[in-house]
């Protein structure tokens, strides 16, 4: 009697036939089984007695089911070449686990594959199989649904997206003292579509804000679009080809509808390998007046053209480059970013292995997005990790927002001494442009509600914090009072800023990981040098906590004296300015000190 | 908030006294009596238009789908729409990911909540494309059961629906649905 099989199991299997291409039917045809693959894999390597992680074991789970469906070997001989099909929903929950927890389709294996078996391209289609009949780990469902119905894989609304836009223009015509400084949205007639990573409005604005400087400054005609900016595509992630094709088709559409001549995409390794190269096959699309480009090349253009002026100089701290495996391996991209780095940085150090041999940063293939498989993916970061301790570098570059947030997860995870940021922020960084000369105003101690406008122009303020998000807030708030802001995600950067750049004021987080808040006040506080730098605690305890008293023991304890002042959060905006100023008092900003 | 970028024109049919149309938008923004969300048995409301209900709405409707509990597959319940432009939303419990017996429960679930609309008094009742994108339900089959079954419902019976509103979300949506609106209605 044939044995009884699920539902799902037949849909799948249904799928299978019909999804089965060329490239897809040689690669699982073509595997010897040399192993060549497994010690390319970052899983494999973190998990060597465990031979479920070997790429070849994995590629035999969908290849089981393939010699047992469609190939005809496996139809004449099945238990010669392994042919075995799929009948429960158990038996497709270990092959999610698999193709969901187990690879990050970054393809290193296939580049070290002497057959040229593309794991990544049929593991992307055992994604596929199994999202058709509604079986993916929960947060790509989230990231899935939000793509689908709102539009972008973030679920920002389109009122937040534009306030944040909106935001980000004020920010940039304040810290310029320029109102012409625009960010346009849906400006009929641009030459250039400019597309981002949702990820970029919800966490990390400052990206946004960045890159329009740098349109600005270039003299660009340019705009950003109110629909079809998302640029990201999950359908790449869960091998949903519609997905993809829905995705693509909005930034398509919305590009030619401004009637523009090229589309840019922001630093995101698959959103441009998405975008660029697999979108026109998913929508069925053809673009034959529109060209679209990484913002690599297009700050690269600027620079080479002699659009914008930059010095590396002001880029001093050692950097190195990790290359997304989007933008590497699939797409190619490897020159273009360092040749980039070396015109904005002036100390890069290559890590190795690199460009199509680099480690994946675990983070890839929306492994993000994956929560209960994360203490796997950080565990297999360990080589990234080494990757990175090994080039001496304080600053790790990446062209992709997955990569971002992976190689934060695994820097701190790892206690490495280093902060992630993209090749904008760096070109931004070194911009060389006009600035019009601040107009200081003496501080002096005002009633709340009655502060200056630039009541800190002049003022050098170093914000200390491990929270991103509690630097960008702490950033804007001193910089719409005229302050220059530097940030340090730890208290050894924040020293090294200290040293480099002698702030006039320090705001310090006391719980902060390596090395805590309180350590470095004490440093500070018995330095000759620096005992007197006005410092402010800016930190967040839970309620049962007592952190003046627990503070105050440890400042007793050592015999130092209290810092200027103590902020807890949340933030309150108007005292910290409050406070900043009372500080300061009369010193003397530092850009006036000769 | 800045204007649409790509406009297109609504597709309209009048089927009896009843509006029928087509149009690309944001379908929690619409100013509606009602709009439908494709909701799951456990009535969660997750993300994509779960997502933005809980955030036009706020936290008013989830406490209703709390008291309510769940909704049996092809069935719907009714909550009012919190903060939102729209006064209710219709939760239809549909069927996902090519399950069997797919076709049966779309139209089910589709005439479930033209009732409950009916029932409730709604005048201007908006609904996404039933199941296509993230449930799977193929586009065609989505479209040609939706329609049927709108043009059974408003065939049955005298209705207080004066305007039935397809909304898709974008240009490719609207392209594809396009078409068929207008041949099915003439």
């Amino acid at each position: 009697m044939a044995r009884e099989r699920s539902w799902r199991a037949q849909k799948v299997i249904e799928r299978l036939e019909q999804k089965v291409n060329r490239q897809v039917l040689l690669s699982l045809a073509a595997c010897v089984h040399c192993g060549m693959c497994t010690e390319q894999c970052h899983y494999v390597l973190a998990n060597p007695d465990d031979p479920t992680y070997a790429p070849a074991y994995k590629a035999d789970k969908l290849r089981k089911l393939f010699k047992a469906h469609i190939d005809w070997t496996g139809r004449a001989f099945p238990w010669w070449v392994g042919a075995r099909s799929v009948y429960t929903d158990e038996e497709l929950e270990d092959l999610k686990d698999t193709v969901f927890g187990k690879c990050t389709n970054c393809r290193r294996c296939s580049f070290n594959c002497p057959m040229g078996v593309d794991m990544a391209t049929f593991n992307r289609l055992a994604r596929g199989l199994l999202v058709h009949v509604g079986i993916m780990p929960e947060g790509v469902a989230t990231v899935a649904k939000d793509q689908w119905e709102i539009g972008n894989q973030m679920g920002v609304l389109k009122e937040d997206y534009l306030e944040t836009v909106e935001w980000m223009e004020e920010e940039l015509q304040d810290e310029f003292d320029d109102p012409n400084i625009k960010i346009p949205i849906d400006k009929k007639g641009a030459e250039l579509v400019y597309t981002i990573n949702p990820r970029e409005a919800k966490y990390d604005p400052r990206t946004i804000a960045e890159a329009a400087a740098i349109f600005h400054f270039a003299g660009e005609n340019w705009t950003m679009v109110s629909e079809g900016w998302d640029m990201t595509n999950f359908g790449l992630f869960n091998g949903d080809d519609e997905l993809g094709g829905a995705c693509a088709r909005r930034v398509y559409d919305a590009a030619r509808t401004i009637g523009a001549k090229r589309i840019v995409i922001s630093e995101c390794g698959h959103g441009y390998r998405s975008t660029r190269c697999e979108g026109p096959n998913w929508s069925k699309t053809d673009l034959p007046d529109i060209e679209m480009e990484s913002s690599i090349i297009t700050m690269l253009r600027y620079i080479k053209e002699g659009r914008i002026q930059v010095d590396k100089s002001k880029n001093s701290i050692p950097v190195t480059y990790h290359d997304s495996c989007n933008m590497a391996r699939s797409c190619g991209m490897t020159e273009e970013p360092r040749e980039l780095l070396r015109l904005v940085c002036s100390d890069f150090r290559e890590m190795y292995p690199n460009r199509q041999q680099n480690f994946c940063c675990t983070g890839g293939g929306g492994a993000m997005s994956m929560a209960e498989y994360a203490p796997r993916r950080l565990k297999s970061a360990k080589i990234k990790a080494e990757q990175l301790r090994a080039t001496g570098a304080k600053i790790v570059i990446t062209s992709c927002h997955n990569c971002v947030d992976g190689l934060t997860d695994l820097i701190k995870h790892y206690q490495l001494d280093m902060e992630v940021k993209q090749l904008v922020d760096m070109v931004y960084n070194a911009l060389v442009v006009p600035k019009p000369a601040p107009k200081v105003e003496v501080p002096v101690a005002v009633a709340p509600g009655e502060i200056p406008a630039k009541a800190l122009a002049g003022y050098k303020v170093l914000v200390i914090d491990d929270e991103p998000d509690v630097r960008t807030y702490l950033r804007v708030i001193f910089k719409d009072k005229g302050a220059e802001v530097l940030e340090a995600p730890d208290a050894n950067q924040g020293w090294r800023q200290i040293r480099d750049q002698k702030p006039d004021l320090v705001t310090l987080d006391l719980v902060m990981p390596h090395k805590t808040g309180e350590k470095l006040y004490w440093e500070l506080r018995k330095d000759e040098k620096y005992k007197n730098l006005p410092i402010v605690i800016i930190t967040g305890y839970g309620k049962t906590d007592k952190p003046t008293v627990r503070f105050h023991e440890f400042i007793a304890e050592k015999g130092i004296p209290e810092p200027n002042a103590f902020l807890e959060k949340p933030i309150d905006p108007d005292k910290v300015i409050e406070t900043a100023i009372q500080v300061l008092g009369t010193r003397i900003p530092s850009d006036q000190i000769q | 908030m800045s204007g649409t970028l790509i406009e297109l024109p609504s597709v309209e049919r009048k089927l009896g006294k009843t509006m029928v149309t087509l149009i690309k938008d944001d379908l929690t923004a619409l100013p509606v009596d009602g709009f439908v969300f494709y909701a799951r048995e456990d009535l969660a409301l997750g993300s994509g238009y779960g997502n933005a209900i809980q955030q036009r709405g706020g936290a008013a409707v989830k406490k209703e789908l709390d008291a309510i509990g769940s909704v049996g597959m092809g069935e719907a319940v009714i909550t009012t729409a919190g903060a939102m432009k729209a006064r209710y939303i219709i939760h239809a419990c549909g069927p996902k990911f090519h399950e069997p017996d797919l076709e049966a429960k779309l139209r089910r679930t589709m005439r479930s909540a033209l009732e409950l609309a009916d029932r409730h008094d709604l005048k201007t009742v908006a609904f996404p494309p039933m199941g296509y994108g993230f449930y799977g339900v193929p586009l065609d089959l989505c479209a040609t059961v939706m329609l049927e079954e709108i043009a059974a419902v408003l065939e049955d019976r005298t209705t207080s629906l004066e305007k039935i509103i397809i909304c898709v979300t974008d240009k490719r949506e609207y392209d594809a649905w396009k078409d068929r609106v207008a041949q099915f209605f003439g």
